[in-house]
């Protein structure tokens, strides 16, 4: 098409070919004046159109007047019936209708392409008019649009499908007017007219659970030809299978296994992938779908096979055994020409196999490691950390071939996978922990990565000092402080002094390196020497553990508000941190999902944070002098789900008052809500004030507060209290939302009761080091009790029961049970309201049930009395 | 214009080109007119508001046409002035049976001679006094005098009462348009 334009030499020397290389906005907008001249020459605005199309595609933005400029400069090319123009006119449409003014301008134009004879036009008509129409516009193209579904040509009707599910975006009341020619569409032959009418049905009908069961229930009977819309079927199905919690006996699981048969590849495979993620499969109802898997892996196409050991290889994760009837076919997989197969089969096995074949699979590995990319690397390295958990007997083979590993090249996310896992094996075995720390320190010699570093001597920090011989580590921590930068020398310099604080032997000789550590050019690296050497120079064991083992953590923007709040009103007396709230341990991390997630996932109702608590509370002024937040529950269900009404609460503590949140949602289309509060009662609780919701229309979420004083006796801080919601009703027009009438009627509704628990007066605190800790409160206020948790029947459950009534966070590992074991201890540790430090061990030992010894020590013996009477 | 196209020009050989800017208040009938000029096979029986502007193409004695059929509501009157640049002459309608709106079209008429596109060119400008079969429909000469047409001295102007729906007076009002711009044409080439 661009055969006219010849670069210069010297463009093609450094343009490598390309002939946009060049292309600069300036110039390119000077050029989009030929658009102007009539009549329209084709072959030279085909060309600068390109030109401006690219460097949109390059990131170059343009600013709203010269986009403009542009858009209408454009609008003058629809002169022209040129094919190819044309459809370039309606991609710059597309591209510019973001950033340009009055893009309406050419919606009749479109209009008349859209349902004119040229089918060329119609399908990017239809898109591009559906992204410059705005809500307002939507009525006039409505009978277009409506047409243009149920449209002979596939690709016109696709089209304009695919075009309802982006407006449904803004405009989705339109868009359900539209049900009945989606639905014609649907019966049409064309494979993706099918497929993207199932989609728009769904997205339509996706929150009434009951119309999406009737829909996937008739599609089932009738049968759709679309492989591509059976695919999606598949999807919707899986997903009623998840939620719903029908036994695996159900219509819709007979579905699936049927789709097993099809004839599609594609249908065969998405039914399979189902089966396996489906979480409550059993290996019987498994088996079918690892069969038809199995198949798969010895088919021609690299795809297949790729998509076959893929999904058997996260299978195995879950359930190792189903996947080992494909042993023998994953072997022949290790040699396959495609690097990505072998090393999904290899890991795959590594999880299926016996522990005798792991010796053999570790060489196989290593022979093509250096060939793939660090994103199957990192797969290698995830098989080989389940394994590790699995055969603790051969975890020295797979140290050193991690080690092994470590040294090789690889970029940040490989090796810190590497040390992620080495990690995992340390705390998983404690004999594998001097050689795991060995090989570490070795890679921190040589390590370029100062996240890793970092944390690789946190580790050390940790870790070290308990080791038999602490001495050994102190060389690879201090050369960190000759050698690296000034993040990773302030990290040592912290591990430094807690070699100092815990082993008396090395003591002074680390006073010495602490001093040098004071000539360091970086600031904070002198700081925290000076801080730690002046702190381990007291020899005050209790001074050294509140300051270097077990540090004071402060939410950091708690603080900050706490620090803002205090400077504003009297500065004389001292600031007291006891009110603050202590930085929650950070939650595991959650996985990201993969790319292949299933399309139709529900949406993650997002919690807001603490900190977003906090903001939104103190903007309320009854609550702006309550001072700061101490903690906020999870929001807790005081409905059920799909009622009229929705409320959830949340429990917000400060320290003297209780603010429940009350977030009503009114999924009754018909009426308005107004005035609408949440009556609470109880024994010994009274709201000292309540801020209703004036107005809750249907499907939005509105607020109410209530404001209760925590009473001063400590034993009754706890209890149940009633709600009731109660509000006044007004009828209206379910379309406009508008009210039918000015009088409503009060109502009220009852909700399940709220439970004020201990767990809402303690916030979760963490402590690297509990036994000192432990030593560090004393028995002055220690309490001691055994209760036999009959309910319970395995140690893990008692231990996350405990955790879950206590609201505490447990300590050094120690919610972790190993397997096989019939007695456990667990340590918890937290801040009760008022900054009381609180810990907790239990004993727990399983007998006939759980018998549990639970020993409480505080620095109030209220505290221990209140916390030690939670469990029971 | 290339030395070819001149010389085509000269000679009488290549087809001219025009392009017209069709304006004026909503439902005053201009695509109902452009669609008159239109083949047979390619009519449309109906009619909806335009919304923001249409391209028609159709010819006239020899002259090759394309118009640009502008919406006449309110909010997109603003969008005219995008187009007044590249055009070779204007089509005003306005619908003489809309006594109460005849000052809304003046505003906007003297908006558009005011603009500096339009106000320094010889743009010739025809003036449809539309729907003249309509009972209350005003004469032409009445509209004429309503939107001060005397008035304007720089450049060709030309009213003529029609029916766009029959088709009456379209013929008369652009055979005027073709040869103030043949003539223009023809000014620019000596």
């Amino acid at each position: 098409m661009m055969g006219s334009f010849k670069p210069a030499k010297k463009d093609e020397e450094d343009g490598g070919g390309n002939p946009y290389h060049n292309v600069d906005k300036t110039s390119v907008l000077q050029e989009a004046r030929v658009f102007n001249d009539t009549p329209v020459n084709v072959k030279r605005c085909t060309h600068v159109l390109t030109k401006i199309l690219y460097l949109l595609n390059q990131g170059e933005i343009l600013s709203e007047k010269e986009a403009t400029d542009v858009f209408f400069a454009m609008t003058k090319l629809f002169q022209s019936n040129d094919l190819v123009l044309r459809r370039l006119v309606y991609l710059g449409i597309k591209e510019l209708c973001g950033v340009a003014k009055d893009t309406i301008i050419v919606t009749s134009s479109l209009t008349k392409d859209m349902t004119g004879r040229e089918d060329q036009y119609r399908a990017p008509a239809i898109r591009a008019l559906c992204r410059i129409t705005d809500a307002t516009m939507m009525l006039s193209i409505e009978r277009y649009m409506k047409q243009a579904i149920v449209d002979r040509a596939p690709g016109v009707s696709s089209a304009a499908l695919v075009s309802c599910r982006h407006i449904m975006k803004d405009s989705p009341e339109v868009v359900k007017r539209w049900v009945s020619e989606v639905q014609e569409a649907l019966v049409s032959d064309g494979v993706m007219v099918q497929f993207h009418a199932l989609g728009v049905l769904h997205q339509i009908r996706k929150s009434d659970k009951l119309a999406v069961t009737k829909m996937v229930s008739k599609l089932i009977s009738s049968g759709l030809r679309s492989p591509y819309a059976i695919c999606f079927l598949i999807r919707i199905v899986a997903r009623l299978i998840e939620e719903d919690e029908a036994g695996t006996d159900s219509r819709l699981f007979d579905f699936l296994e049927a789709m097993l048969r099809h004839k599609a590849e594609m249908v065969i495979y998405e039914a399979a992938n189902a089966i396996v993620t489906l979480k409550r499969s059993s290996a019987r109802e498994l088996a079918p779908a690892i069969s038809v898997l199995q198949l798969f892996l010895s088919n021609p196409k690299p795809t297949l096979r790729f998509a076959a050991v893929r999904t058997l290889s996260k299978v195995a994760m879950t359930q190792p055994n189903a996947v080992a009837a494909c042993n023998l076919d994953l072997e022949n997989l290790i040699q396959d020409v495609n690097r990505s197969i072998a090393t999904l089969a290899i890991t795959t096995l590594l999880k299926t196999g016996s522990e005798g074949s792991v010796d053999r699979l570790m060489k196989s590995i290593s022979s093509f490691l250096n060939d793939i990319s660090d994103e199957f690397k990192i797969v290698v390295v995830e098989a080989l950390r389940a394994l590790a958990l699995k055969y603790p007997r051969k975890q020295s083979v797979l140290m050193n071939q991690l080690a092994d590993m470590l040294r090789g090249e690889g970029g940040l996310p490989y090796k810190e996978a590497i040390a992620t896992t080495i990690i995992t094996i340390i705390e998983d075995n404690p004999e594998a922990k001097e050689k795991g720390l060995d090989h570490l320190c070795e890679f921190i010699e040589d390590c370029e990565h100062t996240t890793l570093a970092v944390r690789i001597l946190h580790l050390l920090g940790r870790e070290g000092p308990r080791t038999r011989r602490p001495a050994r580590y102190i060389r690879f921590v201090y050369n960190r402080v000759i050698l690296e930068n000034a993040a990773v020398r302030a990290a040592a310099v912290s591990v430094l002094a807690k070699f100092g604080a815990q082993c008396e032997s090395l003591l002074s000789n680390i006073l010495v390196l602490l001093q040098r550590c004071m000539m360091d050019t970086e600031d904070e690296v002198r700081d925290r020497a000076t801080y730690y050497h002046a702190v381990l120079s007291t020899k005050d064991s209790a001074l050294i553990h509140r300051y270097i083992l077990n540090p004071p953590q402060y939410a950091l923007a708690s603080l900050e508000r706490a620090l803002v709040q205090y400077l504003r009103t009297d500065t004389t007396a001292a600031f007291d941190t006891k009110t603050l709230p202590t930085a929650p341990p950070p939650q595991e991390e959650k996985k990201t999902p993969s790319i292949m997630e299933t399309a139709s996932r529900p949406e993650e109702r997002v919690v807001p944070s603490h900190e977003k608590y906090a903001e939104q509370l103190a903007a309320i002024p009854r609550f702006a002098r309550l001072g700061p937040l101490f903690k906020s529950s999870a929001p807790l269900e005081l409905t059920e789900a799909e009622t009229e009404y929705m409320v959830r609460c949340i429990k917000h503590t400060f320290l003297n008052y209780i603010v429940l949140q009350f977030d009503c949602t009114n999924t009754l289309n018909d009426q308005l809500l107004e005035g609408v509060n949440v009556v609470v009662e109880g024994e010994g609780w009274e709201v000292e004030a309540s801020i209703p919701c004036p107005s809750l229309p249907y499907s939005q979420m509105g607020s109410c507060y209530s404001l209760l004083p925590i009473p001063e006796d400590i034993m009754s801080t706890t209890g149940t209290l009633s709600a009731t919601l109660k509000f006044k009703v007004r009828d209206c027009d379910p379309a406009s939302g508008e009210p039918d009438t000015d009088e409503g009627y009060e109502d009220d509704y009852t909700l399940e009761d709220v439970e004020i628990s201990v767990a809402d007066h303690v916030q979760r605190a963490a402590r690297s080091n509990f036994a000192a800790g432990w030593d560090e409160l004393g028995a002055a206020n220690e309490l001691e009790d055994t209760f036999a948790l009959a309910a319970m029947n395995t140690l893990e459950e008692a231990v996350a029961q405990i955790t879950q009534f206590l609201g505490m966070h447990p300590c050094d590992r120690s919610d972790r049970v190993p397997d096989g074991k019939s007695s456990h201890i667990l340590y918890l540790a937290g801040t009760y309201r008022g900054g009381h430090e609180v810990l907790v061990r239990a004993k727990l030992a399983l007998s006939d049930g759980v018998t549990m010894q639970l020993t409480v020590r505080s620095d109030d013996p209220e505290v221990s009395e209140i916390i030690a009477s939670a469990v029971g | 214009m290339g030395m070819f196209d001149k010389l085509a020009f000269a000679l009488g050989l290549k087809k001219r080109e025009a392009s017209v800017l069709v304006i004026g208040l909503d439902n005053s009938g201009k695509s109902t007119m452009l669609n008159h000029f239109k083949s047979e096979d390619q009519r449309t029986t109906d009619i909806v508001p335009t919304v923001g502007f249409n391209v028609e193409k159709f010819k006239a004695r020899n002259v090759g046409f394309t118009a640009f059929d502008m919406s006449g509501q309110g909010r997109y009157r603003s969008l005219w002035e995008h187009y007044y640049h590249d055009c070779q002459g204007i089509i005003f309608v306005i619908d003489s049976s809309d006594k109460l709106r005849l000052v809304v079209a003046k505003d906007e008429l003297d908006i558009l001679l005011q603009h500096p596109e339009v106000r320094n060119r010889r743009l010739p400008i025809l003036f449809f006094a539309n729907k003249m079969d309509m009972r209350e429909a005003v004469s032409s000469v009445k509209v004429s005098s309503a939107l001060g047409l005397e008035r304007i001295s720089d450049k060709p102007w030309h009213i003529t009462a029609s029916n766009a729906v029959t088709g009456d007076g379209l013929h008369e009002g652009v055979e005027w348009l073709t040869n103030q711009i043949k003539e223009n044409v023809g000014n620019n080439n000596k």
